[in-house]
């Protein structure tokens, strides 16, 4: 007996979870991006405490010398100051991981070849397409709010660092940040694993995107050499002021998503550099959502559109 | 339930490419037929097939499923069709009954796992159930295929080429199924296959596509009571697609 399909796109994304799981390539960009989590946390509290360390023995040292104690420079800093490396590892890992699972979503079900028997289900192909992007935001937030929750525990642990309810708003507000860019480059690997005729191009065009958006982008607009993009420090100093990258920064800097991300995290991790301005012709909040938004309609219009007669890649 | 349940007029296909697949094809199947539509590799069959199974849209005229059109009304369409492919492709990575779960619940099946039970048993498959579709010969492949196919018990069940490539013995299994199927469930079979011997012994009309026209349209019976044996059928093909055989010889 035959009934009305009950949520098609519920159907997808239990599916899709199910199966995107199993991808090696998915497995292992996951478990890179959880372990740089940790090596964040690690580094933050290490050097955190390290810094702690020496300014008790020194306190102690001019106590008894008589001198006067300077104030601690960790209390002086903000304390979400700690987790600048992770704007670094969602830039360059959380932006790849979105990339491989978004396509790999897709190239599960082209590459198991069974997309001429999903093709003649009572399926509406937006709701595929909803499936689809429902699993790809899901997995996502998964690895987010991993890495917040590791932070937070990181604060938890750490001994002299109380967060204001301000601080803590800001931090949910990086990870959100993050989650938001990492799914900019989840849909763009959605989109080429659907339009893509070949397995390699449509994986290779994404990453091709990513480098352009993380390293070449950044120094064309602001002079910031490929090296310095992974830096969380150096790569938001002051860009030089001569004419031509006056002129690139306000052309090319609302596309420059990466530059848009790091901005956007400084200015919620309190460690903008004195001084900076955006010299973008609109702000940062607009690129991401902007991008967001386009990648958002190619991808449903690439799910939508794609070939259903076609079992696998051409290869 | 119409009495046609398969309904094309004027059915043309030009791709992208220039190519034109399918010539003004008209063509009727009766609720409960079991048709063979034959022809040459490239005569047009599989696009047919795709156009009938709402994969891709034509680029004029009409074609109707138990009187639901494939451009009008898609998802009217697919919930009274099933569809195996020529190669009968399934997630590798999961069992039988997985496969077949995720497809009978896109298909909106209740009882879904009775249904698959039922549906294996009616194909003698039970032993595959728990086992890797990646692990299946292309024979155990194709009768997991066909399940997906009939688990939503569909009106009109699409084959294309579904002897390919398997041996003897798969050939006559899948013969037998198809003619099962086709008496205990009443299901129309809509069959692409380039192997007379097998429409001879399964199907009750038969249709000649020869570059993208349709150059024949008969029952079994008048072509038999007119032409005889296979023989004599496989002569009547050849001399009603002689372009295409000019070409082969070329």
């Amino acid at each position: 007996m035959m009934t009305t399909s009950p949520s098609p796109a519920r159907i997808v994304l239990r599916h899709s979870l199910g199966t995107v799981v199993r991808e090696q390539t998915v497995a292992i960009i996951a478990a890179l991006f959880v372990a740089l989590i940790f090596v964040s946390a690690f580094l933050g509290w290490s050097a955190t405490s390290t810094v702690d360390a020496i300014y008790k023995s020194a306190a102690v040292y001019l106590t008894k010398q008589g001198m006067a104690v300077p104030p601690n420079p960790l209390l002086a800093a903000s304390p979400l100051y700690l987790l600048r490396n992770m704007a670094t590892y969602v830039s360059l890992i959380g932006s790849l991981a979105g990339i491989v699972i978004g396509y790999q979503l897709i190239a599960s079900d082209r590459k198991a070849g069974v997309m001429p028997l999903i093709g003649t289900r009572p399926v509406e192909r937006r709701a595929y397409a909803l499936g689809k992007t429902a699993a790809l935001v899901s997995i996502l937030c998964g690895l987010v709010a991993f890495a917040a929750l590791v932070s937070v525990a990181t604060f938890f642990i750490l001994p002299g660092f109380h967060l204001s309810a301000h601080d803590w708003v800001k931090l949910f507000g990086f990870y959100a940040v993050s989650g938001l860019y990492m799914l900019v480059f989840g849909l763009l690997g959605l989109t080429f694993g659907a339009l893509s005729r070949s397995e390699t191009v449509g994986l290779l065009i994404p990453i091709t995107a990513w480098l352009s958006f993380t390293f070449i982008l950044p120094q064309l607009t602001s002079n910031i050499n490929p090296v310095a993009s992974l830096n969380p420090v150096t790569a938001l100093t002051a860009p030089p002021s001569s004419t031509f990258f006056q002129l690139t920064g306000l052309l090319l800097g609302p596309v420059s998503l990466a530059e848009a991300y790091r901005t956007l995290a400084a200015q919620l991790l309190d460690m903008l550099p004195p001084g900076f301005a955006d010299r973008a012709a609109i702000s940062p909040w607009a690129t991401l959502l902007m991008a967001l938004v386009l990648l958002a309609l190619a991808a449903r219009s690439a799910l939508s559109r794609m070939d259903m007669t076609r079992g696998d890649y051409n290869g | 339930m119409p009495d046609t349940v398969i309904e094309i007029v004027d059915l043309n296909k030009t791709y992208a490419s220039g190519h034109t697949a399918l010539r003004n094809l008209t063509l009727e199947v009766r609720q409960g037929e079991v048709f063979g539509f034959l022809g040459h590799n490239g005569a047009g069959k599989t696009t047919t097939i795709h156009i009938l199974t709402t994969l891709m849209a034509p680029s004029s005229g009409m074609a109707k499923i138990c009187g639901h059109s494939v451009e009008e009304a898609p998802n009217e369409v697919r919930r009274h069709i099933g569809y195996v492919p020529e190669n009968v492709r399934l997630y590798d990575t999961m069992t039988a009954r997985a496969n077949l779960r995720f497809f009978g619940r896109l298909s909106g099946v209740e009882n879904l796992e009775r249904r698959i039970d039922e549906t294996l048993e009616f194909l003698e498959s039970q032993h595959l159930a728990d086992r890797l579709v990646g692990s299946f010969s292309k024979g155990l492949r194709q009768r997991i295929g066909l399940a997906q196919a009939i688990l939503h018990r569909p009106a009109v069940l699409f084959l294309d080429e579904p002897t390919s490539g398997l041996d003897p013995l798969g050939i006559k299994t899948l013969r037998d199924l198809i003619v099962r199927l086709n008496t205990e469930f009443g299901t129309t079979i809509f069959m692409n296959t380039h192997l007379i011997s097998e429409i001879a012994k399964t199907c009750h009309t038969i249709g000649v596509l020869n570059q993208g026209r349709l150059v024949f349209n008969d029952t079994i019976t008048a072509v038999s009571e007119r032409y005889g044996d296979d023989a004599a059928l496989e002569e009547l093909y050849l001399s009603i697609t002689p372009v295409a055989r000019k070409d082969e010889a070329a």
